[in-house]
C-alpha cells in the first residue's frame, strides 16, 4: 500500500464514446435467434415475446430454469442479474428475472411459471447476487426456492404471518396485539379492545383494480351504483364491506365494534 | 427482518487453543450505518469471521402501496424509496409508465429531466462523500458538502415546490416549466460549485490519513462485482464500464453523450474518486443541456386517470447508487397490477458479508461508507 500522499493529479475520465445510440436492429434479431437456438438445445418450446421498450421476454418452464440460466450465463453472456420479481396472477404465480449482457447491452426478461408445489429451483449457483433477491421473493410471495442455503424472511419479522404481496392478502391490520409495548408505562398503555377499536376506525378499504374486483368478486358490477362493492358511497371502514361480514376470519365476526374504553385515560 | 440467534461458537486455532467467538452488533442505531441497518458480526479477536446484515427496519410495503394507487399517484411514493435522489426515482417510475403506454415526453421535458437528474446526482454524491469522511473521522468535509447541496435543494424548491419529496415528474413530462431566472441561478450555482469542488478535492484527496484508510481496503474484483449484481459507482470503481446512461441511454441521454467515470483499483478510494469525478461530469452534462435546452411543451397533456394497455415492461435508469429499475405489470385498469422496485442499494448491500470477512473491525466503517447505502431503497 502506497503511503505517499498523492496530490490531486489523477487521470481524467476516458474520452467521450462514439455515441452510437441507435441500436442496430440486427443485434436484436441476433439475440432472438440465439434464444430460439437455446430453447432448442435445452429442449422446450421457445416462447419469446417482445415487450414495450423493445426487449425480449422468454417464457421458461420451471423444470428447465437452472439449465436455461446456466446457458444464458455461460453461452450468451448474461452475467448481470438485475432483479427478481414475484408476480401473483391469482390462478398461478410467476417469477420474473431481468438479465443484462454487458458486452452487447442486451436486456432480457426470463419468466417462469411456478408449479403447483409452489417451489422452483434457486439460481444462486449461476448468479451469486440472486441470494437476497430470492429471499425477498420468498418473503413477500411465499415462493420457495429449492437449493437456497438460507431461505428465511428478509424484510418482515420472523413472526409475520402471510405473504403480503399476494392478492389474497388482507390489506387490514393483522397483528393487533393485546399487550402494550414496553415503551410506555402500563398505566398509560392503550390495550385490548380500545386499541382494536381505534385501529379499526383508522383503516380505509383498499381500492382493488377493476379487473381484480371482477376476478375476486365475480358477479359484482364495477360500474354505476355498484361501483363501490354494492354500496352507494365508498364504505367508511373495511368491516362494513359485506364480504368481511360473518365470514369468520375477521376480527369481530360481524358484531359491532367494541366502543373505545376511555376509563384508562 | 430476520433475527439472528446464534450461540457463540468455539474455534480451535493451530495450537489447539480455544478462543471464544464474539458476536458484535452494529446498529440498527449507529451513526455510520446511514439509517437503520444492523450488522451482526462474528469476531475472532479483531477479525471478522462472518457478517450478517439484518434489514427491514424501514420496510413500508411500498410495492403494495403502489398497487393501490393510480399510476400518477404512485410517482410521489417512489420518492421515498431512494430518498437521497427522489428526482431519479420519479424519472424511472414515470418512464416505466410511458414505456408501457408507448409515449415519449417532449424534448424540453427530457432536457429538464436530465438537468434535475444530474443535479440530484451531485446532491446524492455530496452526501455520500461528506458522510463518508465524517465516518472516517474528518468533520469538516460534510459542512462543505452540505453547503453546496443546500443550493441544489433551494433550486429544487423553486422548480418543484419542495426540497426532498419533489413530486415533479409526470407521466409524459414534468409538472411545471422552469421558473423565470432559474437557469441563471443554476448557472451561478454551477460556477460556485466548480470552485467548491476543487476546494473539497484539495481538502480530501491526497490527505495521508484518508489515503491510508481507504487505499487497498475493501477490494472488489470485476467478476465478483458483476456476479453480485453490483451497479453504479461501485461497479465502475471495479473497472467495469457499465453506466445505463451510456450503454442503454434513455430520454435526453440519447442526445447528450456521457463520459463514464471508470477506475480500475476496486477499493474504497476508487469508489470515492468515481463519485467525485461523476460530480464534475454531471456539471458538464448540466451545462450542455442548458446550452441546448429546446423550447416547446413540457408535457404531453396526459390525463390524470391513466389506463395503460395490458402488458408488462421494465425500465431502469442510472441512479446515483446504481441501477434503479421499475418493473410494471398492467391489467388495463387505473392501478398497476404489480410494481416492483429494483433498488441498487439492496443488491449492493449484500456484497458486505463477502467484503468484510477477514477484515478488521476498524475497516468496517470505511467499507460500509464506501458502498453508500440508502436504507429506504434497501427496505422499500
Amino acid at each position: 500500500m502506497a503511503l505517499e500522499p498523492v496530490q490531486g493529479d489523477f487521470p481524467l475520465p476516458p474520452a467521450p464514446l462514439a455515441h452510437d445510440n441507435a441500436q442496430p436492429a440486427s443485434q436484436g434479431r441476433e439475440l432472438l435467434a440465439l434464444l430460439a437456438t437455446m430453447a432448442r438445445d435445452i429442449g422446450y418450446p421457445s416462447a419469446i415475446r417482445m415487450l414495450p421498450g423493445g426487449f425480449p421476454a422468454s417464457d421458461v418452464p420451471a423444470a428447465a430454469l437452472v439449465a436455461t440460466s446456466r446457458y444464458l450465463h455461460d453461452q450468451l453472456g448474461f452475467h448481470l442479474l438485475s432483479s427478481i420479481a414475484g408476480l401473483d396472477m391469482l390462478d398461478y404465480r410467476q417469477v420474473v428475472y431481468h438479465l443484462n449482457n454487458l458486452e452487447h447491452r442486451w436486456l432480457l426478461e426470463m419468466k417462469v411459471r411456478v408449479p403447483e408445489s409452489n417451489e422452483i429451483d434457486s439460481v444462486i449457483g449461476v448468479w451469486s447476487g440472486a441470494d437476497p433477491l430470492e429471499r425477498e421473493t420468498y418473503d413477500l410471495f411465499g415462493i420457495v426456492f429449492a437449493g437456497h442455503p438460507d431461505l428465511r424472511r428478509i424484510l418482515l419479522d420472523d413472526e409475520f404471518e402471510g405473504f403480503p404481496l399476494l392478492k389474497s392478502f388482507r390489506q387490514t391490520p393483522l397483528a393487533v396485539h393485546d399487550h402494550a409495548t414496553t415503551q410506555v408505562p402500563p398505566e398509560q398503555a392503550i390495550v385490548g379492545a380500545e386499541q382494536r377499536g381505534v385501529g379499526a376506525q383508522r383503516i380505509t378499504p383498499s381500492h382493488l383494480s377493476q379487473v381484480a374486483i371482477e376476478h375476486l368478486h365475480p358477479g359484482v358490477s364495477t360500474f354505476g351504483d355498484d361501483q363501490f362493492h354494492g354500496h352507494e358511497f365508498p364504505p367508511i371502514t373495511w368491516k362494513h364491506r359485506p364480504e368481511y361480514r360473518g365470514t369468520g376470519d375477521n376480527m369481530y365476526n360481524g358484531e359491532e365494534a367494541p366502543t373505545p374504553n376511555t376509563e384508562n385515560k | 427482518m430476520a433475527t439472528v440467534n446464534e450461540a457463540p461458537r468455539f474455534q480451535e486455532d493451530a495450537e489447539g487453543m480455544r478462543g471464544e467467538e464474539m458476536i458484535l452488533n452494529m446498529g440498527p442505531q449507529h451513526p455510520s450505518t446511514h439509517g437503520v441497518l444492523r450488522l451482526v458480526m462474528n469476531m475472532e479477536g479483531e477479525t471478522i469471521t462472518r457478517c450478517t446484515p439484518v434489514i427491514g427496519y424501514l420496510h413500508r410495503g411500498m410495492e403494495k402501496v403502489l398497487e393501490n394507487r393510480p399510476y400518477m399517484g404512485g410517482i410521489r411514493y417512489v420518492d421515498n424509496s431512494e430518498y437521497l435522489s427522489p428526482m431519479i426515482c420519479e424519472t424511472a417510475y414515470a418512464g416505466a409508465v410511458e414505456q408501457l403506454m408507448g409515449i415519449s415526453p417532449p424534448r424540453r421535458a427530457q432536457y429538464i429531466r436530465l438537468i434535475v437528474n444530474e443535479m440530484q446526482r451531485i446532491a446524492s454524491h455530496l452526501v455520500a462523500v461528506g458522510t463518508y469522511l465524517l465516518d472516517l473521522g474528518a468533520f469538516t468535509p460534510i459542512l462543505y458538502a452540505f453547503r453546496d447541496r443546500e443550493g441544489i435543494l433551494e433550486l429544487f424548491e423553486e422548480v418543484a415546490g419542495s426540497r426532498f419529496t419533489v413530486n415533479y415528474m409526470r407521466v409524459g413530462g414534468v409538472l411545471h416549466d422552469l421558473p423565470v431566472g432559474w437557469l441563471q441561478r443554476l448557472e451561478t450555482w454551477l460556477d460556485t460549485f466548480e470552485k467548491n469542488w476543487h476546494e473539497l478535492d484539495v481538502l480530501i484527496t491526497g490527505n495521508e490519513i484518508f489515503m491510508t484508510r481507504t487505499q487497498g481496503v475493501g477490494y472488489i474484483d470485476p467478476q465478483e462485482a458483476v456476479a453480485f449484481s453490483l451497479t453504479g459507482p461501485i461497479l465502475r470503481a471495479s473497472g467495469v464500464n457499465w453506466d445505463l446512461r451510456v450503454q442503454r441511454p434513455y430520454d435526453a441521454y440519447r442526445e447528450i453523450a456521457v463520459r463514464p467515470v471508470v477506475r480500475e483499483e476496486g477499493d474504497c478510494f476508487a469508489r470515492y474518486m468515481v463519485r467525485m469525478y461523476e460530480m464534475l461530469e454531471s456539471v458538464r452534462l448540466i451545462r450542455e443541456a442548458m446550452a441546448g435546452l429546446p423550447g416547446g411543451p413540457i408535457n404531453t397533456r396526459t390525463p390524470i386517470a391513466l389506463r395503460p394497455p395490458r402488458g408488462e415492461t421494465y425500465f431502469a435508469v442510472e441512479g446515483s447508487k446504481g441501477e434503479y429499475g421499475i418493473y410494471l405489470v398492467s391489467d388495463g385498469s387505473e392501478y398497476p397490477w404489480r410494481a416492483k422496485i429494483r433498488g441498487a442499494s439492496f443488491s449492493n448491500l449484500f456484497i458486505l458479508p463477502e467484503l468484510l470477512r477477514g477484515n478488521k473491525m476498524a475497516d468496517v466503517v470505511a467499507i460500509l461508507g464506501s458502498i453508500d447505502l440508502v436504507l429506504g431503497e434497501v427496505d422499500r
